[in-house]
């Protein structure tokens, strides 16, 4: 027998470090052909913030993403980014390169606006050209990089940070401002519930959250349906498993994963509330998206078969046991 | 981590009997090699090393699938994808395809070979159930004096136990042979924490023919793992739907015979509830192979559950 | 042991190398041509990150002595793409997105291909079945799945070769889906992960680690294994020249055990030598005597008195408790309708990345020692790292490599300290693969939570008082265990105005593996626990769980469970655009018990239940006309 039912579950999520200062640095060079340095010591863990970071530092800087070059993370190299963590590189380092390319910018700007002899304000930049509205004066970034090296022996770099502060928690009442920034969200979520073996498939998951503002809003759904699917692993059937402290589930063979039959189709919504405290007004995505699956796959669970399921994961030994108990339960009531 | 001083692929069964005979225990005799590898691992065996490893699945005498009248004959390293590509195994064994695509995955299937999958002799082999329905027998091939000898085991003696087998020192598995059972609807229940490349916790196969007048059961095979420590055919529940009518309470009647064949310790009450429900789900199923549906049968269960 | 001659076609190049004849074919692909396209994500035929062509079959290269594939054919992803150009489908997976950290990807770019070899036209079910050998930890497989769509139906020609091309773009670059800049060195596998780096002169290290929960180390004789031939040196705790004693919030443990292990697979001493092998059989001639010491397994044990105590500095085993207090919950309580209790518990699970830890460290000219390593967090290891090698942080350097996922499970250092010693001590490049069993008993699991859950609501939903009492198991080291306490009480009760909420999250020292940072940190846990609680409640109330959650949404301005204010809230946006997406359908939790069936079930956003054998019914004979049997029965809701 298969029984079908819908479950809801909401979420909230601070951005970045937890009640403690947080920040990062970044530099910028315009370099030759037009192209962008960027330096800064931001962490790729598969997210995809070098490539936000590329569209950021194109967008600021008025060249297109393919231009834009990240230095290594290298603390050798590179100015301090802190980690990759805590739901917090688009926001904070992503400010902070944005920061550091409106500096950058601003002394192209004041440079070309002296080499053309116009105002400044008059001067727009974007897709990797330079131009002076109303006027017909205009070049590639690449000639107004050799035009200020060569002519005015001008190397345009800048440098920006950008800091989030938070209070720490009073040790007896938690009071105390954690975030400055916060994020929400709503997944619901269908599954099939197999009564025959007490199997859980998710058919569907509809997840709205925000994200502030959307950078990349293919890598923003890539989070939500990563996390979605890694969230399900937890609900349903990843257990590491100690006895006695030595792991019952030492590899890939018992610790069970989800592949590629087990998953639902995903079903992002990105709301965008942009954040007014930050220059970009992005929040961030990567571990809120998290936490709404596994309540909301219990949660219907319960809607389709009538059973709470309040240890994790949901194994199909487990919701038969409830279902059992829960016939057991009706037999004595009847009776 | 598997380690080894030497890698001998013989070409002939004379071949490989002399280096079984020059290395003996020291040797470790492989096929598919898809279990070695990943047994000789921390938390299983942890570091292995042998003298060498004997590859038999270049062996001709070891190969093939060929029908032979009434009877199909599955070379040792048959392998589990063989099951869906195999034009012969799909019409005359028809629950082996079934069976294959539960079977760990693409990959491991073209290389894992039905005789591994039996000498392992796991609890929760998947192909062991499949073969036991359709009576498989196998033929074991030794050597004495630089002759071949062969000897014949039924499937449901070869499998002692948990990795135990009648498999003696120096033999090889040569041949399986089963029942042609073409025409029969065929059906294969697993379930396990996931559906793809996992070890089952309780997996049911059957094959069903009905008799002329597609009325009563004529012949019906069931056979399950998972559930003890060696796979069994389910002789009771068999027995009961010979010649009996194909009605749901009949098929849920047969199924509830199936519940006292759990003997696992661990999550016996979850084998107990599945294994009667896969006993009436493949039968169901098996039957819808055949275009014979029984949905009723779940009605009725709703109304005893609900 | 005697080499033995392997002759192999690899990507259309014909090769003869002699070589130890264990080796798997995924070791002869990497360690003897250089061809790291493939990785090795488990060694075990789990995870099919090996994936490659033998003979135009695909199989797990993990699984394949390499004297098993003697005279095959063998294509890597390397030998995908010819010239430069990538194929249909590793363009596809570019263009969906379908890479994040890129360590599975050569091996999904693999069966996928196998996949529309088997069946160019396959649909999306026996797509999915073509990939169950291969698992993705970070995308959740629904990019994937696109990219092999797209790719079939380019290849079909229902599709414009076009569609592959990026889109263009105008207005801002802010808000376009660009590709993944870094795609196509992960469809190529042209990427190099930590493990995939070679130095000349390099050296290989391995751990040995403790097989004991709780025990002093009595004695630790390392003086055989040192000298082994091929072995360079052995570290033990005794080499550590500064402060051995680190953390994320508090310093407690040692670079390798000192005098004491507290978990099975804390490492207790360090091989290098020439190669792995050489290593292996060196630790096990370190002789380790010791005294085992009374062990607690169980977080609410290790808080009682007498419990066995893990660091003397946190008598009581309790190495965080923050404390949550708003308003008088007991008022609260006293006013509510109805006060809902249960207790919920979540599991320790493991973060799984593709990637198990590696490492490649050697010193720069000047004397820098440099790691490279996947590290989520290179500037806080380099703090700790100078510390425990008492040198100026200037001379000390961290290079993240490529992180094959992450998700908080590298950003607890943890093997980073012994490379950097290695490479200090020998004065050649060292590097440390682990396997992925390593990857389980050694690093840092999230904390499994117990929950007391008391709620009290009035009869209209509004939630008067929330009380939750957290106990997570946190295992030998504290770790990130108190920022995950701080996460835990400060998110726990929800983005909900509660007058009266009272949080405790308390992280217990047990001798379990450690717990540490994982995704949603703590959050996890505890907002699993309100979210479920919320439908046990508005069952009881009778209500929709939606409006429930409506009634006690916080809004714009709202005072967080911290006494923060709030500026704009998004939670009611995001409830009303997933309802209205879902097309859901109100009414009290489980209502058919009611006969009420829901009418919002089953859309064409939701997928079709697996049944597998999506190839059956191409196979099937005369004799079985029909396809999968349970393909057709219907699902009955």
């Amino acid at each position: 027998m298969k029984r079908r039912g819908r479950g809801v579950a909401c979420c909230w999520y601070g951005i970045a470090r937890t009640a403690a200062v947080d920040r990062a640095g970044a530099w910028v060079e315009l370099d030759d052909g037009g192209t962008v340095k960027v330096t800064t010591g931001v962490t790729e863990i598969g997210e995809g913030i070098l490539t936000t970071l590329c569209q950021i530092a194109a967008e600021e800087m008025g060249v297109r993403p393919k231009d834009v070059t990240l230095g290594d993370n290298d603390t050798a190299r590179a100015p301090e980014a802190a980690h990759a963590g805590a739901t917090r590189q688009t926001y904070i380092i992503g400010n902070a390169v944005a920061s550091a390319c409106r500096d950058a910018r601003d002394k192209f700007i004041k440079e070309m606006a002296q080499h053309w002899n116009v105002p400044g304000e008059l001067i727009d930049t974007r897709a990797g050209e330079v131009w002076v509205r109303g006027r017909d004066l205009r070049m590639s970034m690449a000639e107004a990089v050799d035009v200020l090296k060569k002519q005015h022996g001008i190397v345009i770099v800048g440098s920006g940070s950008y800091t989030s502060l938070h209070t720490p928690l009073d040790p007896e009442t938690g009071r105390g401002e954690p975030w400055q920034s916060y994020v929400f969200g709503t997944q619901i979520i269908e599954v099939e519930v197999d009564t025959d073996t007490g199997e859980v498939q998710v058919l569907g998951v509809w997840a709205a959250h925000d994200v502030g503002r959307a950078v990349n809003p293919q890598g923003v759904e890539g989070q939500i349906e990563g996390a979605v699917v890694m969230a399900l692993g937890q609900a349903l059937m990843e257990d590491f498993t100690l006895k006695d402290g030595r792991t019952t589930t030492p590899g890939f063979a018992k610790y069970i994963l989800p592949t590629s039959l087990d998953v639902p189709q995903v079903n992002s919504i990105i709301i965008e509330d942009r954040d007014p405290k930050t220059p970009l007004g992005v929040k961030g995505i990567g571990e809120p998206a998290m936490v709404p699956t596994a309540p909301a796959i219990i949660n219907a669970i319960y809607d389709a078969v009538g059973v709470r399921i309040t240890r994790l994961p949901a194994t199909p030994e487990r919701v038969l046991e409830a279902l059992r108990a829960k016939r057991a339960n009706e037999a004595d009531i009847a009776l | 981590m598997l380690t080894y001083d030497q890698y001998l692929t013989p070409r002939s069964l004379a071949e490989a009997f002399e280096a079984i005979g020059r290395f003996g225990a020291a040797a470790r005799v492989v096929a598919g090699a898809t279990d070695v590898l990943p047994w000789a691992r921390e938390g299983r065996a942890g570091d292995v090393h042998y003298a060498a490893v004997i590859d038999v699945s270049r062996i001709p005498e070891l190969c093939g699938v060929e029908l032979r009248g009434e009877r199909v004959r599955l070379g040792a390293n048959t392998t589990i994808a063989a099951f869906l590509a195999n034009p012969v195994l799909v019409e005359h064994a028809p629950v082996l395809k079934h069976c294959a695509v539960w079977f760990a995955d693409d990959q491991i299937r073209e290389q894992a070979t039905l005789a591994g999958n039996l000498v392992n002799a796991s609890p929760a082999a998947d192909a062991t159930p499949a073969m036991l329905a359709m009576n498989s027998v196998l033929t074991l091939y030794s050597s004495a004096n630089g002759q071949v000898r062969t000897r014949s085991v039924p499937l449901d003696e070869f499998v002692l136990g948990p990795g135990q087998t009648r498999l003696q020192p120096g033999e090889l598995v040569g041949s399986i042979e089963c029942d042609s059972m073409a025409g029969y609807g065929a059906a294969f229940e697993k379930v396990g924490h996931r559906r793809s490349l996992v070890i089952s916790t309780v997996c049911v196969a059957a094959l069903v023919r009905l008799d002329f007048a597609q009325r009563d059961f004529d012949d019906v095979r069931i056979a399950v793992a998972a559930v003890g420590p060696v796979p069994t055919r389910l002789t009771e529940c068999e027995a009961f739907l010979q010649g009996k009518p194909v009605q749901p309470d009949v098929i849920r009647g047969a199924a509830e015979l199936a519940a006292d064949r759990v003997q696992s310790r661990t999550r016996r009450e979850y084998r107990r509830e599945v294994l009667v429900n896969f006993v009436e789900r493949s039968i169901t199923d098996a039957l819808a192979e055949l275009g014979i549906s029984v949905s009723s049968a779940s009605a009725t269960k709703e109304v005893q559950h609900a | 042991m005697p080499d033995i001659e392997i002759r192999l076609t690899v990507n259309g190049r014909k090769f003869a190398r002699r070589c130890a004849p264990h080796l798997r074919l995924l070791d002869f692909v990497r360690e003897e041509l250089h061809l790291t396209g493939n990785k090795e994500g488990c060694g075990a035929g789990e995870c099919g990150t090996c994936s490659m062509f033998v003979n135009g079959v695909l199989h797990k290269s993990c699984l394949l002595p390499v004297a098993k594939a003697q005279d095959a054919e063998i294509v890597t992803v390397e030998g995908l793409a010819r010239e430069d150009e990538l194929t249909i489908l590793q363009r596809a997976f570019h263009k969906a997105g379908a890479s994040q950290c890129g360590y599975c990807i050569p091996g999904m770019v693999m069966a996928a291909t196998a996949t529309l070899r088997r069946n160019p036209h396959a649909d999306l079910e026996e797509i999915k079945e073509g990939l169950g050998g291969n698992i993705c930890r970070c995308t959740g497989y629904q990019k994937i799945f696109a990219a092999v769509e797209l790719a079939r139906d380019v290849m079909n020609g229902a599709l414009p070769a076009t569609a592959l091309e990026e889109e263009t773009y105008r207005g801002s670059y802010i808000g376009a889906s660009v590709r993944r800049l870094d795609a196509p060195s992960k469809v190529s596998g042209a990427l190099r992960y930590a493990a995939d780096m070679t130095m000349p002169n390099m050296l290989h290290m391995q751990v040995l680690r403790s097989p004991m929960p709780h025990a002093r180390i009595a004695a630790l004789d390392v003086s055989e294994a040192a000298t082994m031939a091929g072995v360079e040196t052995v570290l033990t705790c005794n080499d550590v020249p500064g402060v051995d004693n680190y953390g994320v919030f508090i310093d407690d443990q040692p670079v390798m055990a000192r005098g004491v292990v507290r978990y099975v697979g804390e490492g207790i001493a360090a091989v290098v030598a020439e190669n792995p092998l050489i290593a292996r059989a060196a630790l096990a001639k370190i002789k380790v005597r010791f005294e085992e010491l009374p062990a607690v397994f169980d977080a609410e044990e290790a808080m009682q008195p007498g419990a066995p105590q893990l660091h003397d500095a946190y008598p009581g085993n309790v190495c965080k408790h923050t404390k949550i207090r708003k308003g008088d919950v007991e008022r609260g309580f006293a006013e509510s309708d109805l006060i809902v209790e249960e207790t919920y518990e979540t599991q320790a699970i493991e973060h799984a990345y593709l990637e198990p830890e590696a490492g490649l460290a050697y010193l720069d000219a000047d004397g820098t020692v440099t790691v490279q390593a996947p590290d989520q967090n290179i500037t806080h290891h380099r703090h700790m790292l100078a510390r425990i090698l008492n040198r100026p942080i200037n001379t000390v350097r961290l290079i993240m490599s490529p992180v094959g996922g992450g998700f908080g499970g590298k950003e607890d250092m943890l093997y980073q300290g012994m490379l950097a010693l290695a490479a200090i001590k020998t004065r050649r490049p060292v590097r440390y693969v682990f396997t992925r069993e390593e990857s389980f008993i050694a690093s840092a699991k999230r904390h499994p939570f117990r929950i007391r859950y008391r709620m009290g609501l009035r009869k209209d939903g509004r939630i008067l008082a929330t009380s939750m009492y957290m106990i997570a198991d946190g295992g030998a080291y504290a770790m990130s265990g108190p920022g995950v306490m701080n996460k835990a009480a400060i998110l726990g009760a929800g983005p909900y105005a509660i007058p009266n909420v009272r949080m405790d999250a308390i992280c217990v020292y047990t001798n379990n593996t450690p717990a540490g940072a994982m995704r949603s940190f703590g959050a996890f846990q505890s907002e699993f626990s309100t979210e479920a609680h919320l439908d046990l409640c508005a069952e009881k109330l009778g209500m929709d769980p939606i409006e429930l959650r409506r009634v006690n949404a916080m809004r714009d301005g709202a005072i967080t469970h911290t006494q923060a204010q709030l500026g704009s809230v998004s939670l009611l946006r995001t409830i009303e655009a997933a309802a209205q997406a879902a097309r859901w359908a109100p009414g009290e939790p489980h209502r058919q018990t009611r006969g009420e069936q829901r009418p919002d079930l089953g859309g064409n956003d939701t997928r079709k239940p697996c049944t597998l054998g999506a190839r059956l019914a191409r196979i099937t004979t005369p004799a079985n006309t029909v396809g999968s049997a349970s393909e057709r029965k219907a699902v009955q809701t």
